[in-house]
């Protein structure tokens, strides 16, 4: 059959299956534990196929078997960590998962040699983004969970989108990667041929080559940064003016001293 | 309570100084004093090597003694003023007539529970002859609550063991004139 | 494959040395805090069944035993996954950071083997180029450890143990990083080995330069590792033990043997970037070929000095009262954060133009740089004195004064 085609069918498959595993109300479509065992087969199922598309893949680590299943290990916990946050009902949970995802990401850019961008993201995103996710998580539901916390609203739409982008870059990327060149430039990255990616390099083109855009996106977080302070700000104001208001229409007598 | 209510005294912080401000004063400080214990002379007495010596015995509230007359005979009359006084309810007195002449009734059997017992001192305090002591024996300790509800023998035993180190309390001191306690009458 | 049998060996040896110096420190620490309250601290236990106390050598075997056979209870209404997932992470994350963290310089042979690397470096991952931001990513995850430990217990106080520590350690971690940055900037690398061999060649240590960035980074990482004055995650006296109220047994061990950890993690780094690692003026020299007591003397001077790091951690704790938590974060954002930026722009202006006026001035370039520093120190703490941000009364106001204070 064509690749291109598998790969469609790989992505119905995976759509139907994150459909099915999505947390909808009552029993849809059919009782619970029959959905997740079903959207888990027809998931993994759906991946396999698509991994069975991408020829690149295996030709990263020139045939090494050992590194090739460190690679395999990693980016299967990625996918199921990653599939883990969506469908799970709890949002504590789904942090948790997102964070496993984001360890998974950064063990794959470690393996593709980029230890810089692995750690980064580890501080970055699982050290302060998601903490302060889990954060406000967990002052905002004590006790019990919301309904609408607990479902997914749109669950057809939002499995429909996630399986296409996923199956648009994974058909793009399987035709880059089979490509000789691409062969030969990852190869060169990682094996040692080439000049080995390192911090001083990546500041260096970051601060010259790319300085524009790193500036530009410094602005906007300070942009953003500001906002934030102003909007805290204003509302910090109203409160405490209440307050007074209010003190004064309690006591009278202190309103006369 | 309310905020405004006059009865409420408002406390300021007292402004910090220069050097307070600096923090420097506050921190070395608290170092010092640290510093200080850390090489001072340990107070710890390493207790079953060493035992706890107390500088004045008499004003020690520890096990209870049963006093001897100067015949060796058990120096109380059951009047049962101290188990009266009793805030714990631990002395246990059973009177009966005195075999010796020079007083109407001694105690068949006096004994007291020194788990009970809270160590106030109330009984020695109300005893009109004298009788029960506090000593200063601290390490009291016993393998079943049977073990630690003393009786007459074994107070007894308690003045024999200290009545060397420990000389009877009003032996050599004039008596105490009674008290106003300042109640009714 | 044999790279592979060398990392685990020195795994291996990191993992054995960082337990008994974990146990064996419990003892200093109530050593320590036994003699400042003028006692004389465990003394008893020596070898089991006999009179033999060797001065309470045998404490940390019998703390770690009852640890192990006491009941290891769990409560009913925890969430059982992630209440066992804690500690756990807890542990890891305190471990892992050491994959970085050089316990001593090089070893002068290979003892005749071929294929290890050559020389023999002290550290399980040596030359990691994101050395310092890995260490960062590490302890990044430990948040999670208290975070969840707290929120799974299910119980008010160690939510509020929980989220005081999360809190506590996403704020300090900005200043711990501003005051590594400029470390980074004079070293050019963010590996610790490379770091430490820097100060070796030039012979000063950092805080001699820098002492406003050892000053930032020395608090920062007090609060990191969540000592006292900053324990107010586990304050006992308002939150009976923090995120650790439910746990017992070994998971409790797990907890605090990683906080422990986090001890020796501030007090290696701040001997490594602040205080020249192992190197000792006069002793250990500064090249990277070495005889044999030489390597082992370095590895002797950088322990010794993360001892005493560690010995001043377990005074101060008796030494500060602890913070009230709108200090602990008025420290962190008010003071911390813009010293340790002041502190950077200085470093990045001196790097460019410090040898142009070290030259018109006629001062050595070394020399020049630490009058900076202790100049940049003295105008910051002035600055501190100044405006004085983190001292505040926040107790209850008369009314027209509540006005005030919510502004």
């Amino acid at each position: 059959m064509d690749p291109t085609r598998i790969m469609l069918l790989a992505a119905l498959m995976n759509g139907a299956g994150l459909w099915l595993l999505l947390p909808q109300t009552g029993s849809f479509p059919f009782r619970r534990p029959l959905n997740r065992t079903l959207g888990t087969l027809l998931g993994s199922a759906g991946l396999g196929l698509m991994a069975s598309q991408l020829p690149g893949l295996g030709e990263w680590f020139s045939g090494s078997v050992f590194w090739g299943s460190v690679f395999w290990i990693l980016a299967g916990v990625t996918v199921v960590a990653a599939a883990a946050a969506v469908v799970s009902r709890d949002p504590v949970y789904s942090a948790l998962w997102f964070g496993l995802m984001l360890l998974g990401t950064a063990g794959l850019f470690l393996f593709s040699g980029a230890a810089f961008l692995a750690v980064a993201t580890v501080t970055v995103y699982a050290g302060a983004i998601l903490v302060t996710f889990l954060f406000v998580l967990m002052l905002a539901q004590p006790e019990g969970r919301a309904g609408y916390d607990r479902t997914s609203t749109e669950a057809l739409l939002s499995a429909v989108t996630g399986s296409m982008i996923v199956a648009l870059l994974s058909i793009v990327l399987g035709r880059v990667l089979g490509l000789p060149e691409a062969i030969a430039i990852s190869s060169a990255a990682t094996g040692g041929t080439g000049p080995t990616p390192d911090v001083a390099r990546l500041g260096t083109v970051l601060f010259s080559r790319y300085l524009i855009a790193v500036e530009v996106a410094g602005v906007l977080l300070l942009t953003a940064l500001v906002g934030a302070a102003a909007i805290l700000a204003r509302r910090n104001k109203c409160p405490c003016e209440d307050q007074t208001t209010a003190n004064q229409m309690d006591s009278p007598t202190e309103g006369a001293a | 309570m309310k905020p405004n209510d006059p009865d409420i005294r408002w406390v300021k912080e007292p402004p910090m100084g220069p050097t307070g401000k600096t923090y420097l004063s506050l921190f070395l400080g608290g170092f010092t004093t640290t510093l200080k214990h850390l090489v001072s002379k340990k107070k710890t007495i390493p207790f079953p090597d060493r035992h706890y010596e107390c500088p004045d015995p008499l004003i020690y509230r520890g096990v209870h003694r049963l006093n001897r007359d100067d015949q060796g005979r058990v120096k109380c009359v059951a009047c049962f003023l101290c188990s009266t006084a009793c805030p714990a309810y631990c002395i246990d007195i059973v009177a009966a007539e005195s075999p010796w002449p020079d007083r109407e009734k001694y105690p068949e059997s006096f004994t007291i529970d020194e788990l009970r017992c809270i160590y106030c001192g109330m009984c020695e305090e109300a005893c009109p002859v004298d009788a029960i002591e506090l000593t200063s024996l601290f390490d009291l300790s016993g393998k079943s609550r049977e073990e630690m509800i003393f009786d007459k023998e074994k107070l007894l035993a308690v003045y024999d063991m200290t009545k060397d180190a420990e000389p009877r309390r009003t032996a050599g001191r004039p008596p105490t004139p009674p008290r106003d306690t300042g109640g009714p009458s | 494959m044999l790279f592979f049998f060398e990392t685990l060996i020195k795994i291996a040896l990191l993992i054995a040395g960082l337990m008994t110096a974990a146990a064996y420190l419990v003892l200093v620490e109530r050593w320590m805090a036994a003699w400042i309250q003028d006692r004389v601290g465990p003394n008893r236990v020596g070898v089991p069944l006999t009179k033999i106390r060797l001065f309470g050598l045998g404490q940390p075997a019998a703390d770690g035993g009852k640890f192990f056979f006491k009941e290891e209870f769990t409560p009913g209404h925890v969430d059982r996954a992630l209440y066992f997932l804690g500690p756990m992470i807890m542990l890891t994350a305190a471990l892992a950071v050491f994959a970085v963290i050089p316990f001593g310089s090089v070893l002068p042979t290979r003892f005749g083997v071929e294929g290890l690397s050559e020389p023999i470096r002290l550290v399980v991952a040596p030359g990691m180029a994101a050395g310092l931001v890995y260490v960062f990513a590490v302890n990044g995850l430990a948040v999670y450890g208290a975070l969840l430990s707290g929120w799974a217990s299910n119980n008010k106080y160690s939510l509020l143990g929980g989220l005081r520590s999360a809190a506590q350690l996403v704020s300090y971690e900005l200043p711990l990083g501003l005051g590594i940055l400029g470390v980074v900037l004079v070293a050019g690398s963010l590996d610790l080995e490379t770091i430490i061999s820097h100060q070796a060649q030039s012979g000063a240590w950092n805080f001699m330069l820098q002492p406003l960035g050892f000053v930032i980074f020395f608090v920062a990482g007090f609060a990191e590792s969540g000592r006292l004055p900053f324990d107010l995650a586990e304050s006992e006296q308002e939150l009976v033990g923090g995120y650790h109220t439910e746990y017992s047994g070994v998971k409790l061990l797990m907890i605090m043997v990683s906080e422990y950890l986090h001890m020796f993690t501030a007090s290696f780094l701040i001997v490594i970037l602040f205080f020249g690692g192992w190197h000792f003026w006069g002793l250990t020299g500064s090249s990277d070929v070495v005889t044999w007591p030489v390597a082992l003397l370095r590895v002797v001077v950088l322990l010794g000095k993360v001892l005493l790091t560690i010995l001043f951690f377990m005074v101060a704790r008796w030494s500060w009262p602890r913070f009230r938590f709108d200090q602990l974060m008025g420290l962190a954002w008010k003071v911390m954060l813009p010293l340790g930026l002041l502190n950077l722009v200085v470093l990045a202006v001196w790097m460019e133009y410090g040898r142009a006026v070290a030259e018109a001035t006629g001062l050595s370039y070394l020399a020049a740089t630490a009058a900076v520093g202790w100049g940049t120190l003295a105008v910051a703490w002035l600055a501190v004195v100044w405006f004085a941000p983190s001292a505040s009364d926040n107790r209850p106001q008369r009314s027209p004064v509540v006005q005030e204070v919510c502004r």
